[in-house]
């Protein structure tokens, strides 16, 4: 019995280690680098114990950031679901050239996100863009959107990130709805149930737990993404008005060269992001009780 | 037991010595073998911030080349980075402790760097290249406590890209002071053409700019005893006011949009005038501009104007300067190739590569007919000219300078990356805000890093 477990742990250690240097050291050692004053790239350090996160609490920048950022989850969230539900439903059914969409849809999601950013921008432009030009060109408006400019540049990030990411919503979704028996269906068509009502009492019970999923990740995804709001505007002086945590966290190892301080944020952001999905955990099993 | 009795496995003592002794050399032999026996290449590294194609080309078919044929047993390993892919490359490079062996550096870097230890002297190379020969402009600028600690590879002036045939339609004079701009500005604003557009990069209009701004109004980033912040100061509300004013002339989209997209809108009549551009306009004016309007009678450089606590507009000056690190792994050979890349021919075709872009810093090479005979410097002379008067006049100070004693404050880098001024920029100049609150605001975030950095001297 004893030698199976040693066996057994043997077996375990590969992986653990792995774990251990891959996920938990880096941790770890992040929570510890917050609780000192380091500099980004020389190796000069001073404890300063929570005094990091006692100055974020009174940072302006950190709460503006904190604010973005649940502004752009929020509404990607929002219209991921949004859009990717319906299309997910209208891939289910049967159509010509069916398959071919389901390939089209998945076309945002696969490529590398500095190309749908460039895309984006370029569509967006002001002076150049496609956008613009159509809305001028149908008289919808007399001069060209500033879509890359203060007002409307985290309207235009919202847009990139949800083209970019709701195949994924369709994708888990439709996965999901593949699996619905067809008698659930016929019987509720049977007692007179329309499109609508076959879809609240028969679809809508069956994908609780796949939209459980995807709501959780896509808000964590959301909440951290950085590489979408950096390259829609990291340099340019617009990015005050979408700088989220990551990207703060982000400015502050790297270019304000204060690694204890992005080392901080990125504790906080962690912190916040358990809290949520504990909540959301909560939340859903006594709904799942109830229902 | 016997000889006999082992058999053929023994070996004599004789032979064993013998065969030890030829393995023993022969490995001594293999492991400080050179090159052609199969020993590894050492690579130098050199970072240079030259991105253009034929610079990139000439330096490796010139420099490199020569360095190659010298020292057989190296290879030069050059990358061409743009400023921030520099900047973030860099310091990364020095946390992970293999920075390259010589890089460019924005000289409001240096001191940061030099501070912490991390830069080698090169007063033999300074000496070697002739030190009375190199331009003032750049020539102390990384001199700390009596030795150099960097050379500029070649000097761009920055400066305004006019429209000069709709200025002077107008019968206005190039813009002395703030008030002359803003008038130039509203005459030009005209048939859906806007008069200027500043590059919408954190970099310029949160850091090169504002500096400009300070520098051509009297006013600096910090105190120079105390290096308390002087971003709400009487200089910076005069020069934020007048960005402000400035705006109402420029396209609304103009944060959003960089400084390549600035040239292609004045070279395509967007725009009467780039707020930021070098002798690099002049490629894209002669790639995009209409075929009848290439040339300097339509397109004219223009120094910047002071403001009303000013007495002389001052412009950036685009020349990072060339770096060994304490870490470089060939230090010796890191100046070697310095001293080839100054070689004359050499130095010559590089600035050559792209003309008064590159202005080279030797005196006695500004004025070298031999330089001066490049086709595009001979047509586009009005702009080498505009480079060679603000060289005289003191009208450029390195990018980010206030005044040429920045070049020993060590948070500059900081600074930049920190967006502090950028937000005070935006806010103003974008959102229409207040400029003494976001000064204020700014002035006080300000304060608050240079004393998590350890810089704060004041009471």
């Amino acid at each position: 019995m004893r030698k199976n477990a040693l066996a057994g742990w043997l077996l375990l250690a590969p992986s653990l280690v792995l774990l251990g240097g891959l996920v938990v050291f880096p941790v770890v050692y992040n929570a510890w680098l917050s609780l000192f004053d380091k500099h980004a790239f020389l190796p000069v350090q001073r404890f300063v114990g929570l005094g990091h996160y006692v100055y974020f609490a009174h940072d302006e920048e950190f709460w503006n950031s904190f604010g973005h950022g649940l502004v752009y989850a929020g509404a990607t969230l929002v219209l991921q679901i949004a859009v990717g539900i319906p299309t997910a439903l209208l891939l289910n059914e049967g159509f010509r050239g069916r398959n071919l969409l389901r390939g089209v849809v998945l076309f945002p999601y696969v490529i590398p996100t500095i190309v749908a950013v460039m895309l984006w921008k370029w569509l967006l432009n002001d002076s150049y863009g496609l956008v613009n030009h159509l809305l001028v060109a149908f008289g919808l408006t007399r001069t060209p959107v500033a879509w890359l400019g203060k007002d409307w540049i985290m309207a235009s990030l919202v847009i990139t990130s949800v083209w970019q990411f709701f195949p994924f919503v369709v994708v888990t979704y439709l996965a999901r709805l593949q699996t619905i028996p067809p008698e659930l269906y016929e019987a509720a068509t049977v007692d007179g149930a329309g499109a609508w009502r076959r879809f609240r009492h028969v679809t809508l019970p069956q994908t609780r737990s796949v939209l459980f999923v995807i709501v959780l990740l896509r808000s964590i995804w959301m909440f951290t993404k950085f590489d979408t709001v950096w390259l829609m505007a990291g340099d340019g002086g617009v990015s005050r008005y979408i700088r989220t945590l990551p990207v703060y966290a982000y400015a502050r190892s790297f270019t304000y060269l204060q690694a204890g301080m992005g080392a901080a944020l990125a504790v906080i952001m962690f912190v916040m992001l358990i809290v949520a999905t504990a909540v959301y955990f909560r939340v859903f099993e006594r709904e799942e009780a109830v229902s | 037991m016997t000889r006999s009795a082992l058999g053929t496995s023994v070996v004599s003592r004789r032979r064993f010595l013998t065969t030890t002794g030829v393995a023993a050399a022969g490995a001594t032999l293999l492991a400080r073998a050179p090159a052609a026996l199969g020993q590894q290449v050492r690579e130098l590294n050199v970072w240079h911030t030259e991105v253009e194609p034929q610079t990139v080309k000439t330096i490796q078919d010139t420099s490199i080349a020569e360095f190659e044929r010298k020292f057989p047993g190296f290879k030069v390993k050059q990358q061409a980075l743009g400023w921030g892919d520099l900047n973030t490359k860099l310091l990364a490079s020095l946390a992970a402790g293999s920075p390259p062996d010589l890089t460019h550096l924005n000289p409001f870097m240096t001191a940061s760097l030099y501070v912490k230890n991390l830069l080698r002297p090169m007063d033999e190379l300074i000496r070697a290249l002739g030190e009375s020969d190199i331009h003032e402009a750049t020539l102390k600028l990384q001199y700390f406590d009596g030795k150099y600690y960097g050379v500029t590879h070649a000097m761009g002036a920055t400066y305004f890209a006019e429209r000069r045939d709709l200025r002077e339609k107008k019968g206005l004079k190039p813009p002395e002071t703030y008030d002359d701009m803003l008038q130039l500005a509203a005459a030009l604003t005209e048939g859906g053409r806007y008069a200027l557009q500043m590059p919408g990069e954190k970099l310029y209009m949160g850091f090169v700019h504002p500096a400009e701004w300070l520098a051509g109004n009297g006013g600096a980033w910090v105190d120079a005893r105390t290096w308390r912040p002087q971003l709400n100061g009487k200089a910076m509300l005069e020069a934020l006011d007048y960005a402000q004013k400035l705006n109402k002339f420029m396209p609304g989209g103009w944060s959003g949009q960089k400084y390549l997209d600035t040239l292609a809108a004045l070279a395509t009549d967007k725009i009467a005038m780039a707020h930021l551009s070098g002798a690099r306009t002049i490629g894209y004016i002669e790639r995009y501009a209409p075929e009848t309007m290439r040339d300097p009678e339509h397109f004219q450089p223009m120094l910047r104007p002071h403001g009303p606590s000013g007495q002389k507009g001052v412009s950036a000056l685009d020349g990072e300067n060339w770096a060994v690190f304490t870490q470089s792994k060939y230090p010796n050979e890191a100046f070697e190739f310095l001293r080839l890349f100054y070689k004359k021919e050499h130095y010559m075709a590089y600035c050559h590569s792209v003309p008064i872009h590159l202005t080279p810093i030797f005196k006695s090479m500004i004025n070298d007919p031999e330089y001066l005979s490049h086709p595009r410097i001979k047509k586009w002379k009005s702009w080498h000219d505009v480079m060679v008067n603000g060289l005289r006049t003191n009208r450029f100070l390195p990018i980010g300078f206030s005044r040429p004693e920045d070049n020993r404050l060590p948070f500059l880098a900081e600074l930049d990356g920190s967006s502090i001024v950028a937000d005070m920029v935006v806010e103003v100049m974008v959102s229409g805000k207040p400029p003494k609150a976001e000064a204020d605001r700014a002035q006080r975030r300000a304060e608050e890093l240079l004393t998590q950095l350890g810089h704060k001297r004041w009471s």
